[in-house]
């Protein structure tokens, strides 16, 4: 086809490495092969060197960062400025889900540890893509809804648990470090 | 110091004074064949925005029934396209006729503004004496036949004029249309890692805003338009068509664009008419029905945000800017214009104080 005419009627190219990362992710599991190159159109990839900020506890949150490459710290400023560790993630985890659906601050702060790259999926590509498509957005949002149970599942159950290890052991104050 | 040395600052400060010079002088230059290259660009650009806005929720309808994007733009398109020739091929004698009949017209209406000017000039200067005669009807008569010999002379090169937006337009706004997403994002992709995230949210809040304003505001402008058209084709005033589009044209500047609007339907009445019950019903249509009854309580409180609302002293300063920069365009555009601006603004600060930042966003500071 003449070069003019094909940029006119160009189809997404299929990157095929990105989309075969995303179907391995929780979120997207089930997803077919037209909705996940719909999710591919609105992951944002951002490129982080090393020791860099993703966000700062308290910076206004509006989605969440899946993992490509690379390592990431999510941690806590204590009173006295030092940083205590909350979690360290690799390739394939995601952080930040928390203000994917309403906006929040972020509740602690999230570096790289080497070059990262990053992929951002915002509240407000998910809101647009609801509205011009809804049935696959659905899907979407069902996948992510459902990855947001199980942690919430998981973190009362760990709560539970350390409300019983608290009176087993006596009044002391657990550590925060449910991320 | 050693002279030497001296010699030497001298030189170095003479250097720099001198290449200050150039580069500001170089960059003056390019500023001016920027501005040069760009100036037939705005309008066309401004008006497929204009346009893509317009089309935007049709082409968004089409793809929630799993059609392409392109392909839901085509079919927009050919719809708009029937809709046009329709329009044209019924229309065009009617249109034609009208044209030609305005043009002789036209004289005795201006002729009609002039003494009324002098009239009004006349009651003035018995009540108020002191008053300096200013010749008033003499500027009057002269901006009227400069406009009459305007629209006869320049019709025809307006119209080439318009032949060129009739193709640049839907060109423009196709493009918009398809791809105005991935611009957006490209542009929002330059923020630094850092901000993107917060420059991302923003963008989205802004776009929606100013997506909202801008099908409000033309909604409200056609819709005005045919109230008018509707109520004065009651009557036998002529050029009701043109009357109505004018109507609906200057009700996009707020305050002063309705005013405007009625002049030709008011000394069109004066002169075809006289003030007679007709004349009254049409100062009615203008005034109760179009302005107080449909815009003010029905189209505004649900079409246009209060948000948007600019202080009168800013909508005079946006259509005088208007004016300077592209005349009688720019004066309808200057408000709108400033509006956005206005939304962005509101809505920069909004997101600013929902998140109380703490000095993290030197960028947004001003």
């Amino acid at each position: 086809m003449n070069p003019f005419w094909s940029n006119i009627f160009r189809k997404k190219l299929d990157e095929d490495s990105l989309a075969h990362f995303l179907k391995l992710l929780p979120f997207f599991s089930e997803l077919d092969k037209r909705e996940l190159q719909m999710v591919e159109g609105l992951l944002h990839t951002r490129r982080y060197s090393p020791q860099e900020i993703v966000f700062e506890e308290g910076d206004p949150g509006s989605g969440m960062y899946i993992i490509r490459s690379g390592r990431v710290r999510i941690f806590h400023r204590n009173g006295h400025g030092a940083e205590e560790e909350l979690a360290l993630l690799g390739p394939g985890d995601f952080f930040g889900e928390t203000t994917l659906a309403a906006p929040a601050g972020r509740g602690a702060s999230a570096r790289t540890l080497e070059s990262a790259e990053l992929l951002g999926l915002f509240r407000a590509d998910l809101l647009e893509a609801a509205q011009k498509n809804p049935s696959s957005a659905n899907r979407i949002l069902l996948g992510l809804t459902r990855i947001l149970s199980e942690r919430l599942q998981a973190a009362s159950h760990e709560l539970r648990r350390m409300k019983e290890q608290c009176e087993a052991t006596g009044p002391r104050t657990p550590s925060p470090g449910l991320e | 110091m050693t002279r030497a040395q001296f010699i030497l600052l001298y030189l170095a400060l003479t250097g720099a004074i001198a290449t200050g010079l150039a580069i500001f002088s170089s960059a003056s230059t390019i500023i001016s064949l920027i501005q040069t290259a760009t100036e037939g660009l705005f309008l066309p650009v401004l008006l497929s925005m204009i346009m893509a806005f317009m089309m935007e929720p049709a082409v968004s309808f089409l793809e929630a029934v799993e059609v392409g994007r392109v392909k839901a733009i085509f079919i927009i398109y050919f719809l708009l396209g029937i809709i046009i020739y329709l329009a044209f091929t019924w229309l065009s004698p009617y249109w034609l006729n009208m044209w030609s009949s305005l043009a002789t017209d036209l004289p005795r209406y201006t002729a009609k503004m002039i003494s009324l000017i002098k009239d009004g000039q006349a009651y003035v200067h018995a009540r108020v004496p002191f008053v300096t005669n200013y010749d008033l009807p003499a500027k009057a008569r002269e901006l009227a036949e400069s406009l009459v010999a305007y629209t006869l002379v320049q019709a025809p090169k307006s119209a080439l004029r318009l032949g060129s937006l009739m193709v640049l337009v839907p060109l423009f706004s196709f493009f918009f249309l398809r791809d105005g997403n991935r611009i957006l994002r490209t542009i929002i992709r330059l923020a630094p890692n850092r901000y993107f995230e917060m420059v991302h949210d923003l963008s989205y809040l802004i776009s929606r805003q100013m997506a909202h304003f801008i099908r409000g505001r033309i909604l409200e402008a056609v819709i005005v338009g045919l109230v008018v058209s509707l109520g004065l084709s009651l009557t036998d005033i002529r050029y009701v068509p043109l009357l109505g589009a004018f109507a609906g044209v200057t009700n996009l500047i707020p305050y002063i664009g309705p005013l405007i609007g009625m002049v030709p339907g008011i000394l069109i009445a004066l002169v075809d008419l006289g003030t007679g019950g007709q004349f009254w019903w049409i100062l009615v249509v203008y005034i109760v029905v179009a302005q107080v009854i449909v815009d003010n309580f029905i189209l505004i409180p649900v079409l246009i945000s209060r948000f948007s609302n600019l202080h009168p002293l800013w909508v005079i300063i946006a259509i005088l800017m208007g004016g300077k920069l592209y005349g009688v365009i720019g004066m309808i555009i200057g408000v709108p214009v400033a509006s956005i601006i206005k939304i962005a603004i509101i809505e920069t600060r909004q997101y600013r104080s929902t998140f109380s930042l703490p000095g993290t966003l030197p960028e947004i500071d001003q």
